[in-house]
């Protein structure tokens, strides 16, 4: 049966790997290279690396670093940060990535999503949107690293994505974000109902209980961590991590539900 | 790795040879003034261990006997009890630290790589004298996966808490490079530097007296000589002029703690108190093994050290054939010593590296990459003229003196010369 | 030599690194002349089959692959929208397909799954083996593998049918005929039997 992804995200900012708090509050969580090693090893279902600077400080990806990466990679690596252009995406594509996650540059100009997926193919187009509540309810989305409002909602904007050719939705919780506290729910509920579009969910995920819980709910889902894969126990000691194949499938086997008509198609 | 840094004293030479000679009388001891390697007319190799004239301070007996068998024979033998002698010493040791732990959430530290001798400590912390151990792990940006597997299953399975240190990598690998293009054989005092400093200062810092290792006879008997890139612990007079003249970045944020500071102010003044478990009850590295597998689902290595990506291609690779030192000659000839291996197993098992050849050429291109060389600069580097840490400033013969003294006092028993 | 087409479509770097770690030679082949001393071939393939037809067919690559395949018996291997080529054609273009292996390509149809209803097919899924073959050796009855796509394979014959998938229906996930293979999901991104498959490859 086809499973849902669980995805280990890791965040570079001055080239080393930091776990964020809402955004902020960097904690150094050590090299890139030998973390993307470790998880290769413990064979997870996907991986994303997002570059925090590279938009904010206006600069090009880090190839060598993404091509440094990517040769470690024997799963899909989807790579994030200051992509604008197809030849940059081309260029990224070239050293081994499979996905791009777009965030600002797509949210500043939608268009761009079609000119993507015509020249790189749609499935290797993914569209970011960090999302924040509103004071007096509802969600808007942020760019630039939780700092710039959009002022846009993300199923307006998860709408006009989908409709462009994007390939596939990450909605990323910038409330939820470092807590550990599980996913917002209520905001997955409202994206997952505006697109048919495969949809991984960031922010939040304290433990494999909140990733069961998700699945419970959705079934097929992408569903991403940062801090549950690199942090242990009390101290967030920093300490890499991923379910085993086996702790895998019986998350899986728990939480599918048996409704679930993925669960009994096929023969 | 951990065991190299708390491997802590020195037995002077000469102490160590009047021993043997009062203990065995008429025996002749030679030294080989080498380093001599196969292939060499003057090459040697012990006849009861598989420790050779790479060695340059090896010294033999008329019976072709090193001095690293009768110094485990008449030096560490009779002082190392695993019997109930150990034992109660055990539970005496558990009782002063669980009553200097009262107050605290815990009542010791000790690290943790992720290998066999301190993850048994660990299981015998907790499981066998009753302690609340604090785990300490430094990620010096080389842990393989099975170590960090590792240590996540000694941790759930103990239910002990963990606290990690993660070493700057900007700053790591900027010290690696400075020390790889010193040429000097000592290319793991990086990372032991960052161990030991990192667990001192977290201990000293948060008031913990007692630090437990799993630093041991039963696999660690036969020291690792000298001259193979063992220098004694963290010189930083030696550190910082090979970082001076070949590093490019400051070392900000670097745990480190000179060996004189630690021995001196940390002990003397702080009162840290370093106890090593590990020896005072039977510790087969085979039976440790399947108990921590069978407990815990810990993954066994292929060999000592192989919980540090580095280590494992310093030890199988870099040292071998740049310099012709093969650690695995001490390790093995421990495990001859204490019973664990037979002499005929132990040259099988030298006579080839342990990870194959495509491994290992992977490996270089890996430590290359991750270090910022291109593979052909690397390449020159171990082709480069090998240097001594004589080449450098260093406070060699001051830690020298220090180490006699402890000596004297019968603090360490293994052969250091 | 094992040559990979590189007509502009799939993840080239990927197979190179591992067959770098297998230490077995891949030599990317990126026009006609490259394709000297090659003798079997991997076609990779992402995106939609028309622009893959085109890409390939304008390569200057296509006859003398056809040639050293069909002609010279060289194993080949399609990947994803490469295994979709060796077919007479595809629902999701116009252009006629390689004609290989007797079949087409049609979407998957999900219709039995109801409200989940989701394509792409994309994600880790079950790979279960119908018939012995070189491919699979030492493949266990069900592996893991990954999987990007939206239409798939459907063989005249069941008998070239290697092994199936399931996704609302079961479909063709390795099919083979004689020297050439071809598999829908991605090898070069499936871990350990993603390797074991390139290696097998490496050794028909």
């Amino acid at each position: 049966m086809l499973r849902p992804r669980i995805i280990p995200c890791l965040l570079v900012h001055k080239r080393g790997l930091v776990k964020t708090v809402n955004f902020k509050s960097h904690k150094y969580v050590g090299d890139p290279i030998n973390a993307v090693r470790i998880f290769n090893e413990k064979q997870v279902d996907e991986l994303m690396v997002l570059d925090i600077d590279a938009t904010v400080e206006d600069r090009e990806p880090d190839y060598q670093m993404i091509e440094n990466l990517a040769a470690e990679c024997r799963m899909p690596l989807c790579y994030g940060g200051g992509v604008k252009s197809a030849i940059q995406a081309q260029r990224i594509f070239s050293l081994g990535v499979e996905k791009i996650a777009f965030s600002s540059a797509i949210v500043e100009k939608p268009e761009l999503v079609s000119e993507l997926a015509d020249q790189v193919g749609s499935q290797s187009v993914v569209a970011v949107l960090d999302v924040k509540k509103k004071l007096l309810g509802g969600y808007e989305v942020f760019t630039k690293n939780g700092r710039h409002s959009a002022k846009v909602k993300p199923v307006e904007l998860i709408k006009k994505f989908s409709a462009l050719g994007a390939g596939e939705i990450v909605i990323n919780s910038i409330d939820n974000d470092g807590m550990m506290k599980g996913y917002d729910l209520n905001l997955i509920e409202l994206c997952r109902a505006s697109t048919d579009l495969p949809m991984t969910v960031l922010g939040g995920a304290g433990s494999l209980d909140h990733i069961g819980e998700l699945i419970h709910r959705y079934g097929i889902i992408g569903a991403a961590a940062g801090s549950l894969f690199v942090f242990k126990g009390t101290y967030r000691a920093v300490l890499i991590n991923y379910p085993t194949p086996i702790q895998k499938r019986e998350l899986l086997l728990k939480h599918m539900q048996p409704a679930d008509p993925l669960l009994h198609a096929g023969s | 790795m951990f065991l190299q840094v708390f491997r802590p004293t020195i037995i002077y030479k000469r102490r160590d040879l009047e021993i043997t000679n009062h203990m065995s009388g008429n025996i002749q001891l030679v030294k080989s003034k080498g380093p001599f390697f196969h292939g060499d007319p003057r090459y040697r190799m012990c006849a009861k261990t598989i420790m050779d004239t790479s060695d340059p301070e090896i010294v033999f007996d008329k019976d072709g006997i090193s001095d690293y068998y009768h110094n485990f024979q008449q030096s560490i033998l009779p002082n190392w009890h695993t019997d109930d002698r150990g034992s109660q010493e055990l539970q005496r040791q558990a009782e002063l630290i669980r009553a200097d732990g009262k107050k605290r959430d815990f009542d010791c530290i000790m690290g943790l790589s992720g290998g066999l001798d301190s993850s048994f400590a660990a299981y015998v912390a907790k499981e066998i004298m009753g302690l609340r151990p604090l785990i300490f792990h430094v990620d010096a940006g080389w842990n393989t996966q099975q170590a960090v597997g590792n240590v996540e299953k000694i941790v759930n399975g103990l239910g002990l808490d963990l606290f990690t240190e993660v070493v700057n990598w900007e700053e790591m690998k900027d010290v690696h490079r400075a020390f790889l293009k010193s040429q000097i054989a000592d290319q793991d005092l990086p990372q032991d530097a960052v161990f030991f400093s990192g667990l001192y200062k977290f201990a000293r810092k948060n008031k913990i007296r007692y630090v437990l290792t799993g630093a041991n006879y039963s696999t660690e008997c036969c020291r690792e000589p000298e001259a193979w890139g063992a220098y004694p612990g963290l010189d930083l007079t030696l550190f910082m002029d090979i970082h001076k003249q070949f590093g490019s970045i400051p070392l900000k944020t670097m745990p480190l703690v000179d060996i004189l500071q630690y021995k001196l102010v940390y002990r003397y003044i702080y009162g840290m108190r370093i106890f090593r478990p590990l020896n005072f009850l039977p510790y087969i590295k085979t039976d440790a093994e399947t108990l921590l597998k069978d407990k815990f689902g810990w993954e066994p290595f292929k060999h000592k050290h192989h919980e540090s990506r580095f280590t494992r291609f310093y030890e199988d690779y870099w040292m071998p054939r740049k310099f012709g030192y093969e650690k695995r000659r001490a390790h093995f000839s421990s495990l001859i010593l204490t019973g664990q291996m037979t002499r005929d197993e132990a040259l099988v098992r030298i006579s080839k590296p342990e990870m194959d050849e495509q491994f290992l050429k992977q490996e270089f291109e890996y430590v290359a990459t991750k270090l910022n060389f291109s593979v052909d600069e690397l390449q020159a580097i171990f082709e480069g003229k090998n240097k001594t840490y004589h080449d450098y400033k260093n406070k060699r013969y001051l830690i020298g003196i220090g180490a006699r003294a402890m000596a004297k006092l019968g603090l360490e028993r293994r052969l250091f010369r | 030599m094992i040559g990979i087409i590189d007509y502009g479509l799939g993840n080239i770097k990927a197979f190179v690194n591992i067959y770098k770690k297998l230490d077995v030679g891949l030599s990317v082949v990126s026009a006609k002349k490259d394709l000297e001393g090659i003798t079997k071939v991997i076609l990779p393939g992402v995106g939609a089959f028309d622009h893959a037809m085109t890409q390939f067919s304008n390569s200057g690559m296509r006859e003398a692959v056809e040639e050293l395949v069909l002609g010279g018996n060289a194993p080949l291997i399609g990947i994803c929208v490469g295994m979709q080529m060796l077919a007479r054609d595809s629902e999701e273009g116009k252009l006629p397909g390689l004609g290989w292996i007797d079949g087409n390509v049609r979407k998957i149809d999900t219709s039995r799954l109801g409200s989940a209803t989701r394509l792409p097919h994309m994600g880790w899924n079950d790979v279960v083996r119908r018939r012995e073959s070189p491919i699979l050796k030492s493949f266990e009855t069900t592996s893991e593998f990954y999987f990007l796509h939206s239409f798939c394979f459907h063989s005249d014959s069941p008998e070239n049918v290697v092994a199936t998938a399931s996704y609302g229906n079961d479909f063709a996930a390795i099919i083979s005929k004689g020297n050439i293979y071809g598999i829908q999901c991605h090898p070069e991104k499936s871990h350990h039997s993603g390797i074991a498959i390139l290696r097998n490859f490496a050794e028909i």
